[in-house]
């Protein structure tokens, strides 16, 4: 019986999440390979309908990450993204879709070590509330 | 509410030179129906109702791309004349405040309301009716004459659900006001709040089962005053953001999107609810929204046409326990 | 425009992937994926030849998309956008799959890495099959640069732009230009006399035509981009008018105001009418607004009657706002010195013969209170104690970094105590001594020789024992504890980022390193521009470092801000939002969520309608996509992540692929 392996997408902003995992990755910190990530240019490009889509295409969590508030390189999209992934959140408990699918960080380009933790609660928090199969898309 | 003022009203409306026409209530094809009535001559103006029956939101037949024909003296006429409760002017300051109609088009003619009729209570508890009928409302019960056969019951048994909690029931945007103002109900979020509550595997399957429902006949979509891009995104093809096919996971996609769309947008009229054929609980969705709007972002849709959306602003300040 | 051909290039990046990615698998499955017409896998893509076959293959074989799976594109995207230009594809058709950041580098499973190799792959050629080539625009670069703070670091990086033939705003906080350098008394290893070296240069930039020079000024606000900063700045009230100050001096007895002296620590008064120090650039006078009489209690004024020629004094002086235009910037804003008083068990603040290293750079300086002489309560100290390493290698205060030049400071220090005191005691306690540049542990040496006693140790208090201080430490090389009894003890206390850092970050848009120092591009390879294009760094403020590490520095950061200056014209963002006007209904979401004022409102006409659309001001744009999340309608999209493209990827990688 094989274990349960989660698929997490994770959007990370270009200039401060993603800068911050391939700080990860040059100071070799190893954490649990069951994360894709997609490069946006800010978290304010992100849509929450992403998540939905994510989630129902095999996706069993989905991560936003993006710069602090203040230092967003853009100026404020990280704020959008903060009211807007809340809001998504909320939506998603309400139709009984574990909030824990969506997570959100802010993970600066400097900060190697805390995205390996990110990415290594996010996916223990999966693993254990299991794969998302209640809305998976039908096959073509 | 004196229907004779309100079609006075009306007659001064249309009598202005700059007014083309005018968007009111008429009676529907048969039985409780109502239908928008697009008034332009002194003898259209009779054709004017307004009861407890009148639940559509005009404001819906201001976005629509049909252009109304009018006579030739009418041809250079601005302005669009207009009934609007409570809940419409709400929705027709946020169409303003997003620019889908400029203020100076429209005269508006507020009405403080009562409240409506929840059109699928009626048509249970007087199934099969084809002749007329009419409403009015007396000491908090609703008189109901279908033919020449007259019945009286309780008002809160047929309000719509939308009416039960309307904290805005006089209209925050007008040019004329026809009525006494009427008192607000306190904001009443149980109903969402106990559903909170519920574990997370009930919810989930209420809702996929309501979701399975869904024939995506699109007729909550157009019964919304708020729906009205030119093109939807939630039709295109490119990209396609969810099939047509109506299978479970596109149809729940299809509302938490629309839903997720309204978001500081909804205005509670409660249309979409009354018009889905399968008896979907939409509200339940966008009062959840709602809810978090005002709690969360302290926002309230159409209380004015120059508030900014609350998802293009934002707080120094606002909540971000759930970020890591 | 005819079929997409897709080229897909792996590279082994020496052992870095291949080591832990199936390369081999990865290519066989890349010639799988939808369009590709070839994938190849070779050792270093980033190499000449590796260029070299790319380049030959677009030309060979019509490629029109090309994905490499490498590096993060954070480190080569620039490198192959120019691959394809060379070969004369669109820059802007090309996708990366981070294979190695994200993946060799930090999982171990190589069966998993692989399977996540090929789902980013996957992903990327989707993306690719759906990337438009994209159009870049250019604009005019203004000719000038500002630098933010006038010590050596500003002083350098201003000379040599302005040197270079561009004109330079230099910005000072102070009323004199010169920064910490100046209040030092010798410089190590050499010796030099530090004011003497500097004002020379300090000289240089008073006398600069390319140079204006604004002191007692700050930055207040920035706005826009590479090439085309509007910056404001705010020149605070000296009361003397500039123009006529000469600097006689003749006021200044008339004045009844003392106060400490800031450029001598604190430790000894000034008139509140004063000039900083006589070598000061500009050589003018300045009024403290905080001790004034006047400023304070509209009082006095026994200053302005006195200078009737030139009437050089003007209470009634305003602040200025002044907007210029630049097209680079550099930040050289410089250091603090760590505040002692956090390290309460040192004596500092309670005992006055407990001072800090810049402290006794005053004391020890021939212009400082006791012109060079190093007096303690009017004494000569016998018996001297340099305390290293306080406030930098210390967890408990949360300064893990060391200073770099504390040990060096310190043993200059310890020379000068041996030069002026021929027969003190001294000690210096120790962890490391790092003496690692040209001629530092040679002059380490030296010191050590002039019986200057080196404790290896870490001080635990410093105590009043009758009238004596004693320095308790452990001495670990004997392995027992010591005390030592002192008449001055000298805290070597490291740098700090200044206590305004954040709050320029802010102003700048720029980072801060996690020790709160500004943050540079990368560590290794830009350690002088910043995340923000246009914006470089030199001096202290990007982390410690001693003078010479400072101007080199900061000419580098000079030839670096000269680089678009003289380049004249600067490529704007191709990866900017645009709109389709066919179903756009002018709701102006878009323009409300913009960060950057980039879209308006414009009228067009539209099947015989009137309406309002919105429209993106490709300049301005800086592609963040804000924008485009904001519109409900799907009418906005970015170039290179259009919802197309993002939803796309989102499907290959929300796939899951086979459980082991």
């Amino acid at each position: 019986m094989s274990k349960f392996e989660p698929n997490i997408v994770a959007f990370l902003c270009n200039w401060c999440s993603y800068a911050g995992a391939d700080l990860t990755g040059t100071s070799r910190i190893h954490y649990p390979p069951n994360v894709k990530v997609i490069r946006v240019m800010c978290t304010g490009r992100m849509n929450p309908l992403f998540v939905i889509q994510a989630l129902r295409q095999g996706a069993d969590g989905v991560l936003i990450s993006g710069c602090h508030p203040g230092e967003c390189h853009y100026l404020k999209g990280n704020y959008l993204a903060r009211r807007r992934f809340l809001l998504m959140r909320k939506l998603l408990e309400h139709i009984g879709i574990n909030p824990l699918r969506l997570r959100m960080s802010w993970v600066s380009a400097s900060e190697g070590k805390k995205f390996a933790d990110v990415i290594t609660t996010v996916t223990e928090d999966i693993k254990r509330i299991g794969p998302q199969q209640s809305f998976k898309r039908e096959a073509v | 509410m004196n229907i004779q003022k309100l079609r006075d009203e009306a007659i001064r409306a249309i009598g202005r030179k700059d007014v083309k026409y005018l968007i009111g209530y008429q009676r529907g094809s048969y039985g409780f129906r109502v239908s928008p009535a697009f008034i332009q001559t002194k003898e259209d103006v009779d054709r004017l109702i307004f009861s407890p029956l009148c639940h559509l939101s005009l404001t819906k037949y201001l976005t629509l791309e049909e252009i109304i024909p009018v006579s030739e003296e009418k041809q250079k006429a601005s302005k669009i004349a207009i009934f609007a409760r409570g809940c419409d002017s709400r929705a027709l300051n946020q169409v303003i405040a997003e620019k889908g109609i400029p203020r100076d088009k429209l005269f508006i003619i507020g009405i403080p309301c009562e409240g409506v009729i929840d059109r699928k209570k009626i048509e249970a508890r007087f199934p099969h009716v084809t002749d007329p009928a009419d409403v009015i409302e007396e000491n908090g019960k609703y008189i109901i004459t279908i033919g020449d056969q007259s019945h009286e019951i309780q008002k809160e048994e047929l309000l719509a659900d939308t009416c039960k909690v309307c904290q805005y029931p006089n209209p925050f945007i007008y040019d004329k006001l026809v009525g006494d103002k009427v008192a607000p109900r306190p904001a009443n979020y149980d109903d969402i709040k106990s559903w909170e509550e519920k574990p997370l595997e009930e919810k989930l399957d209420f809702w996929l089962d309501q979701f399975d429902r869904c024939i995506r006949c699109y007729a909550c979509k157009n019964a919304c005053p708020l729906c009205y891009s030119l093109v939807c995104i939630l039709d295109r093809l490119n990209p396609q953001w969810v099939k047509r096919s109506n299978d479970t996971s596109e149809n729940l996609m299809f509302h938490i999107s629309r839903a997720f769309h309204l978001a500081g947008r909804c205005i509670s009229c409660g249309e979409c609810e009354r018009a889905c054929p399968m008896d979907i609980p939409l509200m339940k969705l966008n009062r959840k929204l709602e809810k978090d709007v005002k709690d969360l972002f302290s926002y309230e849709s159409g209380k004015d046409s120059e508030s900014k959306s609350p998802m293009t602003t934002f707080h120094v300040e606002d909540r971000e326990d759930f970020i890591l | 425009m005819g079929k997409i051909k897709v080229g897909v290039y792996i590279c082994h990046c020496g052992v870095n992937i291949k080591s832990t990615v199936d390369i081999d698998k990865l290519t066989q499955f890349a010639s799988t994926l939808p369009h590709v017409s070839m994938a190849k896998e070779y050792i270093y893509l980033c190499s000449d030849p590796g260029q070299e076959l790319i380049r030959n293959d677009i030309k060979e074989f019509n490629l029109n998309r090309i994905v490499v799976a490498s590096c993060s594109p954070r480190m080569h995207e620039p490198t192959f956008r120019k691959v394809l230009r060379s070969a004369g594809l669109n820059p802007y058709c090309l996708e990366m799959a981070n294979i190695r950041e994200h993946c060799s580098w930090v999982h171990d499973d190589k069966i998993m890495a692989t399977q996540k190799a090929e789902a980013t792959l996957s992903a990327s050629v989707a993306k690719a099959n759906l990337l438009e080539p994209l159009e870049e625009k250019e604009v005019d670069v203004t000719p000038a640069a500002l630098v933010i703070g006038g010590g050596i670091a500003g002083i350098q990086a201003a000379l040599d732009i302005a040197d270079t033939g561009f004109k330079v705003y230099l910005v000072e906080k102070e009323p004199s230009i010169g920064g910490h350098m100046m209040q030092l008394d010798k410089t190590f290893p050499t010796l030099d006399c530090s004011a003497c070296i500097l004002t020379p240069k300090m000289s240089d930039v008073g006398n600069h035509p390319n140079i204006e020079l604004l002191t007692y000024s700050e930055v207040t606000d920035v706005k826009g981009y590479i090439g085309n900063f509007k910056v404001t700045i705010k020149k605070k009230p000296r009361y003397i008018v500039e123009e006529q100050c000469n600097a006689c001096g003749l006021c200044v007895p008339y004045c009844p105001i003392e106060m400490p002296d800031p450029f001598n620590m604190n430790l000894s008064k000034i008139k509140c009418l004063y000039i900083p120090f006589p070598q000061a650039v500009p050589a003018k006078y300045v009024i403290d607004p905080k001790h004034c009489r006047y400023t304070l209690r509209r009082e006095c004024k026994q200053c302005e009657p006195v200078c009737k020629d030139l009437k050089a004094i003007d209470l009634k002086q305003k602040e200025k706002l002044i907007e210029v235009e630049v097209g680079t910037i550099i930040v050289a804003t410089g250091f603090d010195t760590f505040d002692p008083t956090l390290k309460p068990e040192l004596g500092y603040g309670l005992y006055p013969n407990v001072i800090t290293g810049l402290e006794f750079e005053r004391l020890s300086s021939a212009s400082g209170p006791n012109l060079g002489e190093l007096l303690i309560h009017g004494k000569k100290p016998k018996d001297v104690v340099f305390i290293q390493c306080v406030g930098s290698r210390d967890k408990s205060i949360g300064n893990e970094y060391c200073s770099r030049v504390c040990c060096m400071y310190t043993a200059k220090q310890a020379h000068l105590v041996r030069e002026k005191i021929p027969d003190a005691n001294i000690t210096a306690f120790y962890i490391d001594v790092r003496a690692f540049g040209k001629g530092f542990e040679e002059f380490y040496d030296r010191v050590k020789q002039e019986g200057v006693m080196y404790r290896r140790g870490n001080v635990s208090e410093v105590f009043k024992r009758k009238d004596r201080l004693v320095v308790r430490a452990e001495d670990t090389l004997l392995g027992q504890p010591i005390e030592v009894e002192a008449d001055l003890v000298v805290l070597a206390v490291g740098m700090v980022p200044r206590s305004d850092t954040a709050a320029v970050a802010q102003l700048l848009k720029i980072s801060q390193s996690p020790d709160k120092f500004f943050l540079e591009a990368h560590p290794k390879l830009r350690p002088i521009d910043t995340a923000s294009d246009g914006i470089f760094l030199a001096g202290c403020c990007q982390g410690p470092k001693d003078i010479p590490d400072t101007v080199a520095q900061a000419s580098g950061a000079a030839a670096r801000a000269c680089i678009p200056l003289s380049q004249g014209k600067v490529r704007t963002e191709a990866i900017v939002s645009h709109v389709d006007e066919t179903i756009c209904r002018g709701c102006a979401l878009c323009v409300e969520a913009c960060p950057y004022e980039a879209i308006e409102l414009k009228t067009i006409e539209r099947a015989g309608k009137t309406v309002q659309v919105a429209s993106v001001n490709e300049v301005l744009c800086k592609g963040c996509g804000a924008c485009v999340a904001a519109c409900l309608c799907g009418v906005m999209q970015q170039n290179s992540f259009t919802d197309e493209q993002l939803l796309s990827m989102i499907a290959v990688l929300s796939e899951h692929y086979e459980q082991i």
